[in-house]
């Protein structure tokens, strides 16, 4: 299941003047290569995903 | 001594499920003290004591005549019989002999060229042997002679020579504490998780897995200090002063060594920023500072002169009982905030000696430790390209990282919300947070979690990922801090409006991070939800400030330039730090028109739910729900192409 974080922020209402701006089209910065521990229950679940190429939903299940 | 007899009686209270779960236990192997952990019924883990009631179990080993000593009694022969005790052997796993310094002096036994293996380090050992035969090799190397050995009546014992690999030793020292498990549990173990050091090369691996090999227990991994850190600190729930995404600084201080690991925790999946290795610093330096106060108190009391560390071959003697004894001192400091007493008898010409100190004196004969710690980290966190600031949590590992002093010294440097285990209270009474046994507990944890992957040829593959250097390890990681950005009317300065931060740097991918919150929408009828998703640029900015003058400080003001001390504080200046947030980069936006809102005081409310979905080649999608009555509403989605 997705781990739902409940934040107790609350946005305020959006400004009259706005509207949705275009996509940038601009991608996030580049990556990093990092090594993880193999270590915990959450790496066993990351080699599942990534071993049996599943989605985060269809891991869910 | 039958390891694998009956299980005994009141085995119903013994801590593991005996409905089948496995006989796994996690073992934590440092250079100077082990300990052993096991799953209690809740599924939790707890490090046990063994059948001498140590649950830190001293890596020494000492032949005395017919006798092995293994483990904490092993360490007094340090004192009478120090050719033929053996310490600090695991360091040693995995090295040639020319590859040893030659020039350490020590008390322990001897390390020699083995007499058959070419560069292979040994020790050499006396020890008597029943006569007439010798002992076979291969049965009681283990315990000391059990009773019915010696209940044959025989003819005296033989002095010898045994000659000892590191590796055979490092056999006879794990095999005992398994025996302690087993002994503990009733049953045999199945397999174990045992810690490394992060430092330990391929050979020094290898020869741990052949040693444990030998000890005839199976190594489920072989888990390195920090993962066992970070399986302990995500099982249970995350202290409420914490996020599951947040930066982790394990200060490990051991006996011979300062460890530390900048960890970066990502809903569970951990990984290592920066580590870094000092054996110049640990409880050996804390002995030293502790036993030279003690010895000058003793001259001061006895008017007998004592000087130690180093000390003159006629004192050495009494430096090793010192030694021997500030051990309880240093427990009793960590634990209690009362005095701690430091007793020897007889320490030097007959004189006995009890003393004590307090925290605060003990605080003060450490802080050039405590100061080096501090340097370390700050060393540590630098070559990460962050700052202080960005630490979100310290967890302390080891024994000489039990006393509260060091907690308090080096959090004056972190923002004030650094959570601490001391802080939070769980190092006392052997908590969570209890230093001394979270490495043997993680790695029980760990092996709980191995042993319950299948065997199959499916989980062939999940098997192999808990390898050493497995590929699936690897992962690409976000380098900036992506978030949604909440735009809002005449707000000054900042991003402009309500800033939530979703995916941090050094996230590993693919992720996924789900949010729900309420969004205001106030008075009027538009009943609009929007959000711009930015990625940012997070800093800390750093403002000097001058505190004012103590005006009725008149000493101050005649001072004259020349004096240094007063000089440096006249122009002590306080660092005032804060996290920054800039906007970078604009990625998208998403709107959507709000379905489920409810009037509350007067103004439109609706709860929203935000899920970041990041691919494992950095392709972003974006989806939003209102969350109703019934449930998720409808998806609105955007997405970033990678
Ligand atoms: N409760 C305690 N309070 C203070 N010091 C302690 C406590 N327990 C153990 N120590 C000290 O901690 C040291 C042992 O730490 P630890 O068990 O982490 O060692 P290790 O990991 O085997 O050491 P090394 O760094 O040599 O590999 C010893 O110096 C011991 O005296
Ligand atoms: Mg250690």
């Amino acid at each position: 299941m997705a781990h739902v974080v409940e934040l107790s922020v609350v946005p305020p209402p959006l400004p009259s003047s706005w509207s949705p701006p275009k996509p940038s089209g601009k991608s996030i910065s580049p990556l990093v290569s990092r090594r993880l521990l193999p270590a915990g229950p959450a790496f066993l679940a990351h080699v599942r995903r990534v071993v049996h190429d599943l989605s985060f939903e269809e891991h869910d299940k | 001594m039958a390891a694998n007899g009956a299980i005994p009686n009141g085995s119903a209270d013994a801590p593991i499920d005996v409905s089948g779960s496995p006989n796994v236990v996690g073992i934590n192997f440092g250079n100077s003290y082990a300990s052993i952990a096991v799953l209690t019924k809740e599924g939790l883990s707890e490090c046990i004591a063994n059948e001498d009631g140590e649950r830190q179990i001293a890596c020494a080993i000492s032949f005395h005549g017919e006798e092995i000593y293994i483990g904490n009694q092993a360490k007094p022969q340090l004192i009478k019989n120090g050719h033929n005790t053996i310490v600090g052997f695991r360091n040693l796993l995995g090295k040639k002999f020319s590859e040893l310094p030659k020039d350490k002096p020590s008390a322990s036994a001897l390390i020699i060229q083995h007499p058959d293996l070419p560069d292979t380090p040994a020790y050499k050992v006396h020890v008597l042997q029943p006569a007439p035969k010798p002992l076979p090799p291969t049965t009681s190397n283990v315990n000391t002679p059990s009773a019915s050995a010696m209940a044959t009546p025989r003819s005296e014992p033989t002095p010898a020579e045994r000659i000892l690999t590191v590796s055979e030793v490092t056999t006879i020292f794990l095999k005992s504490l398994i025996k302690s498990a087993e002994d503990f549990l009733g049953k045999k173990v199945t397999g174990a998780v045992v810690s490394v050091p992060a430092w330990f090369d391929d050979a020094q691996r290898a020869a741990l897995a052949k040693a444990a090999e030998d000890a005839e227990f199976h190594v489920l991994q072989l888990l390195e200090d920090s993962g066992a850190i970070a399986v302990t600190t995500a099982y249970g729930a995350t202290p409420a002063e914490l996020s599951d995404d947040r930066t982790q600084l394990v200060v490990d201080v051991g006996q011979s060594s300062l460890e530390l690991a900048l960890l970066s925790i990502r809903q569970g999946l951990a990984y290592s920023l920066a580590t870094s290795t000092d054996f110049s610093v640990g409880g050996e330096q804390i002995d030293d500072k502790l036993i030279k106060f003690f010895a000058k108190d003793f001259t001061k009391k006895s008017k007998v002169p004592l000087v130690v560390c180093p000390a003159k071959h006629t004192d050495k003697r009494a430096e090793a009982k010192l030694r021997l004894a500030v051990e309880h001192t240093k427990r009793t400091l960590a634990a209690s905030p009362g005095a701690a007493t430091c007793s020897v008898e007889s320490l030097k010409d007959g004189f006995d000696y009890t003393g004590t100190i307090n925290r605060l004196r003990f605080d003060m004969e450490m802080k050039p430790i405590y100061e080096q710690i501090a340097t370390k980290v700050r060393e540590l966190v630098e070559s990460a390209s962050l700052d202080l600031y960005d630490v979100d949590e310290i967890v302390y590992v080891g024994g000489s990282a039990s006393f509260p002093g060091l907690d308090d010294y080096l959090g004056q440097a972190f923002h004030e919300g650094i959570v601490t285990p001391f802080t939070t209270g769980t190092v006392i009474g052997g908590g969570v947070g209890d230093p001394t046994t979270i490495l043997a507990r993680g790695c029980a944890l760990q092996a709980k979690l191995l042993a319950s992957i299948g065997t199959g040829e499916e989980e062939s593959k999940v098997r192999q990922a808990f390898e050493v250097e497995s590929e699936w390890t690897k992962v690409k990681a976000t380098t900036k801090t992506i978030g949604i950005l909440f735009p809002e009317e005449n707000s000054d300065g900042g991003l402009g409006g309500q800033w939530i931060p979703t995916i941090l740097m050094e996230t590993p991918l693919p992720c996924r991070r789900v949010h729900t919150f309420e969004v205001d929408l106030g008075e009027g009828d538009s009943k609009k939800v929007g959000f711009e998703v930015w990625e940012v640029k997070e800093g800390v900015k750093i403002e000097k400030v001058i505190p004012p003058k103590e005006e009725d400080d008149p000493e101050e003001v005649k001072e004259d330039a020349g004096d240094p001390e007063e000089d440096d504080d006249a122009e002590e200046e306080l660092d005032v730090k804060e996290k920054t947030v800039e906007k970078e980069t604009f990625l998208q936006s998403l709107s959507l028109e709000a379905k489920e809102a409810t009037k509350v005081n007067g103004r439109w409310k609706t709860k929203l739910e935000v899920q970041f979905l990041v691919g494992g080649d950095g392709g972003l999608e974006i989806s939003a729900w209102e969350i109703g009555k019934d449930g998720r509403g409808e998806k609105t989605s955007v997405s970033v192409s990678a």
